[in-house]
């Protein structure tokens, strides 16, 4: 991005209330906005900066500050640059305004998101199931959802008895540490 | 697959495709050329995969110690434990019998196992293929050796390389005083690491656990350092107590057999686990450690009493433990303070006496007391202690230095190591040689050099101090860091030179005669020391440091006590918990076991804990 | 070969506590579907997939046709998913790395790098010089094999099988390569946070040379029997068409966006590793149909080719570690942070956004495929009006990659 439409762009952001902008390199800007500055901001970036494509919406669970937090990514084949947006809502209930109307990729993105964490994008056009068709627990990418817990308590590892192991527990050897033991180099010996 | 180069055409054709000017219809009639070519073909017997190629586990079992750390970085959950009885079990060394089975239903092949594994024992083999019906589905489950998965070696394929290695092989160096910055004085050497050395060092760690078993007490050692690591300093006090109440003391002098047993140190520089415990108690405030020592504590009296005769290592232990236990604990101490062995026969450049102190008040702080001064044997009785409480603890060190008796070794010049280093101590005057030598391989001739060349620098100028050990260099007792710090404060050594006579002339002694050693030991191992009698060397001297052991001073039991008591050799025969053959008096420490102050720890809590069994039978 | 038993996992899943969950699962089976009766109608409703030779892995488009014109097009997606991002978020930064590649099976290797620079951005990593060209390196050996794979895929959907058997025969000579040189034929696992994790054995950039060189004199083979073979041409030109507005506002990326017309390309116009002191050309082309797309692969093939060739003749010279010191995997903190970092894959733009609490382990890996645009809003889009035989087509074209989508 050249200088100039540095300048631009930064006067540009500031016609949004509460915005806070933070330039991490040449090509990567960070804003953090309140939730519902969020659409204005973006119509913003795509009408008059030609931040036209919508790279990803990523959600991260903050659940000790009870809250989620939405990030837009937003590039602009004409700047070269990134915009990455970040809001944050409240856990429950969870609910926030889609951006399909202004960027069609979003509608994937809320569905995703949708399914892995439960949060309701209104007026986004399907929030059906998509990978997780089978599935009627909790959305599991929620950070309360233990998958390893879901997994030892649903399924069994498959068990091993080969006769060289027969050997050594003849001999008053054996399994001593299972792998799920220490796993991650969590847990205490 | 076998590249069909004779295909390959060496012109590089810039193709432009317009799909207007697509091909004709019967283009694709081209690849009839190919009809007559010979296929590409693999055969099907195996072959070995390229030289990188990471196929199934190779693990040289004679290499593994067993450390696990290939178990703790799979991310798949893929390695298990397994204990082969048939191989050493050598806790002191770091070895360990279990070795590393591979579940190939979880294996990802990343080969973060070869690449962390301290020794290097693991590799990837050259083999492509294993594969077999549900039935034989226990042949996805194996236990590596140098042969690998079919039994048929292909050679090695993945192995650790310098590029691949994960584990940081260098410790966080270690500032120190430099020689003519310590020599006359007895300034703390070791400045003790910062946060964020601290921080590296305990992150190079693999939490196998090596140190632990090899400890003498046992410390949690891996726990400690990771909460180091995790910046959790109170919790690494709290994990330090667990096991040790002289970690002031043992960060700074223990004999560290935990580094010794290290994995990282397999191929590269253990982890310095006696400065972070250092580190760890020197960062948490004096009256915090308090609080976290107290933790657990009692919080009744359970109304016995314990007398413990010493305030040393072993003898305090051993208080610590029997007052968290809501024990009643005295502990009467012959010198004028506490501490043992590490006040008296410790320098202070070595072991600062207020860090010891700091040890000791947290013990005393938790109503244990300790009453100096008192001489049992001439202030009170074995007898009257015996009658007064429901258990004695004998923990006196060894406060007697041995003598060569070489003749003229009874000349007033010709002095002990340990008395010496109590006079130091106590800040007892005694005349400065002028030239000193020290007889003795050993860390305490170690630390009465030093401590003489420091007194000498500090009162006449210069270091003029002999060391002389029947030993040579390369079976020296002495610590490696004693002698090169040693020499670097202009100490002379003379490896393999056997004492003979203090030459004695107009009642004033003027050196040693030592002549040089062929072998110490006999061939039952006995100690019979032969010497070449022409190689005769003359140390000139006006005072002889004999440092050649110590022995405890066993006269305060009284004759009658002596007489009852089973005795070994000298020393005081003990059971496996610490207790004599009288049933009211244990002994503890180096009056027991030799020098050494984690030893003495540990036995501090093994008799404490052998009292308290006993007491609540009673 | 799982380790979980599948007889276990069948016992539980229909063994669940909870009556609804368990008639629900049940009618998913085929086993359990009943026929329907519907009025009479010339609409019928078609599964395409998830085992279908035309479908691209794993994956379904349920489409809804009056004859053999697509009315409605729903994609059906999760049969290829492992809960990564969920299992990312388990494992310590440094067992992250055998996992990426796994994401997309064709084309691992951007996976790895994006994860990694990722790591390296918040950590303040900085990748010697040696170890940035040979990622380059290996990224564009991937492309190049991704897109054999590709041709011989989108061959297959138009029946012509015979350059399917080429492309793959000559993508594992690229495989004879990758294992030499990162030990593994497909999941490379080359890539660690730091740099790179073995140096090259001697000899392999001569080797390397032979196969581009094979490679390239294939070139014409492969247009005589398929780019310019007339039943192709004829199928590929005019099917799955987008404009480039639609392109942009559908969120399409990478050759897709390409063949409309507009030149983007990660490596140049917001560039990583080396990828700015390389001489490379964006192929475009304009029509931004099946054909457009597949010819701009044909012809990336050669820019990757191009750009080996430099590598082939800049590596000897630059010297030096491949990888920066990084602390013991076991004990690795990573600083508090979140970064996005973004490639350009055979398929389009790959991001990855990494989340750190400052803890042992990721707090959240976001992993953006180009496939989660192309093959679910954009196939959808793009199936409607077309005919039943050129779905698989346009799927193709598209290079969608189920395994990217489903994470």
């Amino acid at each position: 991005m050249t200088q100039e439409v540095t300048h631009w762009l930064d006067n540009l952001l500031k016609e949004i209330e509460g915005i806070e902008v933070r330039r991490k390199s040449s090509r990567r800007v960070r804003v953090d906005v309140p939730a519902d500055a969020l659409p204005a901001l973006l119509e913003l970036l795509q009408g008059r900066a030609g931040y036209i494509h919508l790279s990803a919406i990523s959600c991260v669970d903050w659940i000790d500050d009870d809250e989620f937090e939405l990030v837009y990514h937003v590039w602009s084949y004409e700047n070269h640059s990134l915009v990455s947006a970040h809001i944050r809502i409240a856990r429950e209930p969870g609910v926030y305004l889609s951006v399909y109307d202004l960027y069609q990729p979003a509608g994937f993105f809320e569905r995703d998101i949708h399914e892995m964490y439960g949060i309701q994008f209104e007026g986004s056009p399907n929030m059906e199931k998509f990978i997780l068709t089978e599935w009627d627990g909790p959305p599991p990418m929620r950070k309360e959802f233990d998958s390893e817990a879901y997994i030892n308590e649903h399924l069994s590892w498959q068990e091993y008895n080969p006769e060289w192991l027969q050997e050594l527990v003849a001999e008053g050897g054996g399994v001593i540490i299972p792998p799920e033991e220490q796993r991650f180099s969590q847990k205490k010996k | 697959m076998s590249k069909p180069i004779d295909n390959a055409k060496q012109s590089k054709q810039n193709v432009t495709i317009e799909h207007e000017e697509a091909g004709s219809i019967l283009s694709p009639l081209k690849a009839l050329q190919f009809f007559m070519r010979k296929p590409v073909t693999v055969p099907l017997e195996p072959r070995p995969a390229a030289d990188n190629y990471r196929g199934f586990h190779l693990n040289d079992h004679e290499k593994c110690i067993g450390c696990s750390s290939c178990q703790k970085v799979c991310d798949n959950a893929a390695i298990t434990m397994v204990k082969v009885p048939h191989l050493p079990e050598d806790p002191i060394n770091g070895i360990r019998n279990l070795r590393p089975a591979i579940d190939y239903g979880r294996c990802c092949w990343c080969a973060l196992c070869v690449d962390i594994c301290p020794t290097s024992a693991i590799s990837l083999s050259r083999e492509y293929v294993h594969t077999c019906t549900q039935e034989e589905i226990d042949s996805y489950f194996i236990l590596p050796n140098e042969t690998g998965i079919h039994g048929e070696y292909y050679g090695e394929g993945w192995q650790k390389t310098s590029d691949s290695d994960l584990l940081d092989l260098n410790r966080q160096p270690m500032a120190e005083l430099e020689a003519e910055e310590r020599i006359d004085n007895f300034n703390e050497i070791v400045a003790g690491y910062t946060d964020q050395q601290a921080v590296i060092e305990a992150s190079r760690c693999v939490q196998c656990g090596m140190c632990h078993d090899a400890c003498p007490t046992h410390m949690d050692a891996p726990e400690y350092i990771r909460s180091i690591w995790q910046g959790n300093l109170e919790e690494a006090v709290r994990w330090i107590y667990q096991s040790n109440p002289f970690s002031h003391v043992c960060g700074r002098v223990c004999t560290h057999r935990c580094e010794d047993a290290c994995s990282i140190g397999r191929r590269g520089e253990p982890v310095s686990i006696r400065w972070l415990k250092r580190y760890a108690m020197d960062s948490v405030d004096h009256e915090r450690i308090k609080q976290i020592a107290a933790e657990g504590k009692a919080d009744y009296l359970s109304g016995k009493q314990i007398a413990i005769i010493g305030a040393g290592p072993a003898g305090l232990t051993a208080a610590y433990d029997l007052i968290r236990k809501g024990h009643q604990v005295t502990v009467f101490e012959a010198r004028k303070e506490a501490g043992g062995m590490p006040r008296y026969g410790i320098p202070e450049y070595r072991l600062p006496y207020d860090m010891l102190d700091r040890d000791i008040d947290v013990i005393t702080s938790m109503g244990v007391k300790i009453q100096t001064g008192i001489q049992v044997g001439k202030d009170i009785t074995m007898t009257q202690l015996e009658a007064d409480f429901d258990a004695v603890v004998l923990a006196i060190g060894l406060h007697l230095g041995r003598s060569t008796r070489v003749p003229g070794a009874d000349h007033k010049q010709v002095r002990k190591a340990i008395d010496l280093l109590r006079r130091t101590t106590d800040d007892e005057d005694y005349e400065i040689p002028h030239r000193a030598v020290v007889i003795g391989g050993g860390n305490v001739a170690m630390d009465i050099a030093r401590t003489l060349a420091r007194q000498q620098q500090q009162q006449l100028g210069k270091v003029q101090v002999t060391v002389t050990a029947l030993e040579d260099m390369a079976h020296f007792l002495a610590d490696p860091v004693e002698i090169k710090e040693c020499l670097e404060e202009g100490i002379e050594i003379y490896d393999a030179r056997g004492p003979q006579a203090c030459i004695i002339k107009n009642n004033k002694l003027v050196g040693l005669k030592t002549w040089k050693v062929r072998s110490i030991f006999d061939e039952q191992g006995r100690f019979a020391p032969k010497y070449d009698e022409q190689d005769e060397q003359i140390h000139a001297a006006d005072m002889v440091i004999e440092a050649i052991g110590q022995m405890s001073d066993n006269n305060l039991l009284g004759d009658e006590l002596t007489e009852i008591l089973d005795w070994q050799r000298g020393r005081l025969s003990i059971d496996e918990q610490g207790r004599t053959s009288a049933d009211w008096l244990w002994a503890a420490g180096d009056c027991v076991n030799g020098p050494d102050v984690v030893h003495a720890v540990a036995d501090g809590h093994r008799v404490a804990a052998s009292i308290d069994e006993w007491l609540n039978q009673q | 070969m799982p380790a979980l038993s599948k007889a276990s996992f069948l016992e539980h899943s229909h063994s669940s506590a909870d009556p609804k969950l368990k008639n629900k699962r049940n009618d998913m089976r085929p086993e359990n579907y009943e026929a329907q009766r519907q009025p009479p109608s010339n609409e019928y409703e078609l599964n395409f997939g998830p085992n279908h030779p035309g479908i691209e892995g794993n994956y379904a488009l349920k489409v809804k046709l009056h004859g053999d014109i697509v009315l409605e097009a729903k994609a059906d997606g999760g049969y290829l998913h492992r809960g990564f991002e969920k299992l990312m978020e388990q494992r310590l930064w440094i067992q992250n790395i055998a996992l990426v590649p796994r994401i997309c099976v064709p084309d691992p290797s951007p996976m790895e790098l994006c994860y990694s620079m990722a790591v390296e951005e918040l950590c303040g990593l900085k990748v010697p010089q040696r170890a940035q060209w040979l990622r380059v390196m290996q990224l564009e050996l991937s492309r190049i094999a991704a897109h054999l794979f590709t041709f011989g895929g989108h061959a297959a959907t138009t029946g012509m099988y015979s350059t399917m058997y080429w492309g793959v025969a000559d993508r594992d000579l690229l495989l004879d390569l990758f294992e030499e040189f990162t030990g593994g034929r497909v999941y490379s696992i080359y890539n660690i946070p730091g740099g790179v994790r073995r140096e090259l054995p001697d000899g392999f950039l001569q080797r390397l040379t032979e196969t581009l060189d094979y490679i390239e004199s294939r070139l014409p083979d492969y247009d005589n029997l398929f780019f310019k073979n007339q039943v192709f041409v004829k199928r590929a030109k005019g099917t799955g068409v987008m404009s480039r507005e639609q392109a942009l506002e559908w969120g399409v990326t990478g050759p897709n966006l390409r063949a409309t017309g507009l030149a983007f390309d990660v490596r140049r116009d917001d560039p990583y590793l080396v990828y700015d002191q390389l001489e490379f050309d964006i192929p475009v082309e304009e029509s931004g149909d099946a054909w457009a797309r597949t010819l701009v692969r044909r012809k990336e093939l050669m820019e990757s080719i191009r750009i080996l060739r430099q590598v082939v003749e800049i590596l000897p010279d630059i010297h030096g570690p491949i990888r920066a010191p990084i602390p013991n995997p076991l004990a690795w903190n990573v600083p508090a942070g979140e970064t996005y970092t973004r490639v350009e894959s055979s398929k389009g733009e790959l991001c990855y956004y990494v989340v750190s609490n400052g803890g042992p382990k990721p707090y959240r890996v976001h992993v953006r495929g180009p496939s989660s645009m192309h093959a679910v809003q954009v196939l959808e889009k793009m199936s409607v009006g077309s005919r039943i035989e050129d779905i698989a087509q346009t799927m193709f074209s598209l290079d969608a990659c189920p395994p990217e989508v489903d994470r």
